[in-house]
């Protein structure tokens, strides 16, 4: 009966084959649809012709300088995030005097889109890669506080009284008991701190930098030259499931004693 | 998010009945972070010029209310953030609940879902200007994709996770198509769903204010932005303290809503 609700439980293909099926075919649809001139092929060109160009442009060292760029500012800002924003978030999620301090920066500054303050950042640092970095930073290490923070003060108390009672205090507990319960909380912000992070650089080279693949972008659409557009919209697209299908992964073989449950798939 | 106000785990017990204390604390951290900056910014410790005395900032903040100003422009946004949301979110919430249940879709859709889920909604943009023209709806669907997406892949989320024997029960009892959907499957996976929304208004914000700073005349990215390329600072700040308001009217109010329209909805983990 059910089955009707949850779709039949036979795999016919294994999921990464039928996943590449879905993108072929969407692919050719896109290559039939612009050369049977049902899309306007000065705006969406054909498949073959955006994958030309791709390697063209890949061979010929500009769009991977671009990538380069990008993939080094998304780097730097995560780097810059994680470290303080782990230490940040493990004190105000163990100590009460540090979240009260603390508090309203966080609650004031975590739903601000960080984009929002590049302009600001321009102006102390100048436009260059420092204030691009910055900005990116911002956003991964509010995500990371918050998450941290969240994670270690949602530990179970039961997990925390059965570590002291077998004798766990202080850095031990900490390390023992705390930590390990509080690491798929604390995994999942640097993941999405992560992602965020790329959307506010993306997002700053479209607005403001020399190079970079959202300067890219915002550089063939000026020109409309639109299969470098969607040259860039695919190496994009690859950077984006690399980080979030990549890590979730990394984050699931880390915590192989979690049941890991993908409802989506 | 943030849930502020639970006491700290690590000590059960110790820091009961101290709450007063504790807002004690807050404000005297933001009292004294406040005076510092005034204090440091009038003794010429920190550039005026980057770093205006609160007091200049909230002087100005006053007059460009005022003046109507600051107004303007935030209507403008939450025009634009309204407009996308409910782009996002009615169809979202649909077809959630169709691919959750419908698997040979959910097979057909995933793929595409995974790849364009990632892209950064900024560079939507130039697409939306090419079909849809340079304008306004352009700049509301650049910032509902993503948010669409995110609402999808919750909503989806949502309906997988039901109790299978629950469906069961309700078939039996004679439930389809459109009562199965609004009398077992919606309410089933609202919390998922409230998770996707609650994502995709933050999103929404943060796409909205980045497309009005690179395209757009008027709304609190534009101002933003103008304020920037005239370096009238003190206008930047008054700005970015509107967006600060407006980030947190989103992410708590929200919240709000839901504790009071669905208190016995607990929120889903986000599957992303």
């Amino acid at each position: 009966m059910t089955s009707r609700v949850f779709g039949r439980r036979e795999v016919l293909l294994p999921q990464e084959l039928r996943a590449v099926t879905g993108v072929v075919v969407a692919a050719l649809a896109w290559e039939a649809l612009s050369r049977g001139g049902v899309l306007n092929p000065a705006y969406f060109p054909p498949t073959s012709q955006i994958l030309q160009v791709l390697w063209r442009d890949f061979r010929g060292g500009d769009l991977a300088l671009h990538t380069l760029a990008t993939l080094g500012r998304l780097g730097s800002a995560f780097l810059l995030a994680s470290l303080p924003g782990l230490g940040i978030g493990i004190l105000m999620g163990l100590f009460t005097a540090a979240r009260r301090a603390l508090d309203p920066y966080v609650a004031f500054l975590y739903p601000l889109p960080k984009v929002a303050l590049l302009p600001l950042l321009l102006i102390l640092l100048g436009v260059g890669n420092p204030a691009f970095v910055v900005t990116g930073s911002l956003t991964a290490f509010f995500q990371i506080v918050v998450n941290t923070m969240d994670a270690v003060r949602h530990v179970d108390p039961l997990l925390v009284e059965v570590g002291r009672n077998y004798g766990a205090r202080g850095i031990r507990l900490f390390w023992k008991v705390i930590l390990p319960a509080a690491l798929p909380g604390i995994l999942t912000g640097l993941r999405l701190g992560l992602g965020l992070s790329l959307v506010t650089v993306i997002a700053v080279e479209f607005a403001i930098a020399k190079s970079g693949l959202g300067h890219l972008v915002w550089r063939s659409w000026q020109m409309l030259a639109t299969p470098q557009m969607f040259a860039a919209f695919l190496v994009v697209g690859g950077i984006g499931i690399l980080l979030t299908r990549g890590l979730k992964r990394v984050q699931d073989r880390l915590l192989r004693w979690q049941p890991t449950v993908d409802v989506w798939a | 998010m943030p849930r502020f106000g639970r006491l700290c785990m690590v000590e059960p017990g110790a820091r009961r009945g101290r709450r007063e204390g504790g807002i004690l604390l807050s404000l005297t951290s933001v009292v004294a972070l406040l005076s510092l900056w005034e204090v440091a910014a009038g003794t010429g410790w920190i550039h005026e010029a980057f770093f205006p005395r609160p007091t200049v900032i909230g002087a100005q903040f006053t007059a460009l209310v005022r003046e109507g100003i600051l107004g303007q422009h935030l209507s403008v946004t939450l025009g634009r953030l309204l407009w996308s949301f409910l782009v996002s979110a009615l169809p979202g919430v649909a077809l959630g609940l169709v691919l959750g249940v419908w698997r040979t879709a959910r097979e057909v859709v995933d793929p595409l879902v995974a790849f364009v889920y990632p892209i950064p909604s900024v560079l939507f943009l130039p697409l939306a200007a090419i079909v849809l023209g340079r304008g306004e709806a352009a700049r509301v669907a650049t910032a509902a994709v993503t948010s669409f997406l995110l609402v999808v892949i919750n909503t989806t989320a949502g309906v997988r996770q039901l109790d299978r024997s629950l469906v069961e029960a309700a078939m039996h009892y004679g439930a389809r198509g459109w009562r199965l959907f609004t009398k077992v499957l919606l309410p089933g996976s609202l919390p998922w769903i409230f998770t996707g929304l609650r994502l995709a208004l933050g999103l929404t914000l943060i796409v909205v204010i980045a497309v009005e700073m690179v395209g757009a005349e008027t709304g609190l990215g534009a101002w933003l932005w103008l304020s920037w390329q005239t370096l009238r600072v003190r206008d930047m700040y008054a700005g970015l303290l509107v967006i600060a308001l407006l980030g947190m009217a989103v992410t708590y109010g929200l919240e709000a809503v839901r504790r009071r329209l669905l208190p016995w909805v607990q929120e889903g983990e986000s599957k992303l």
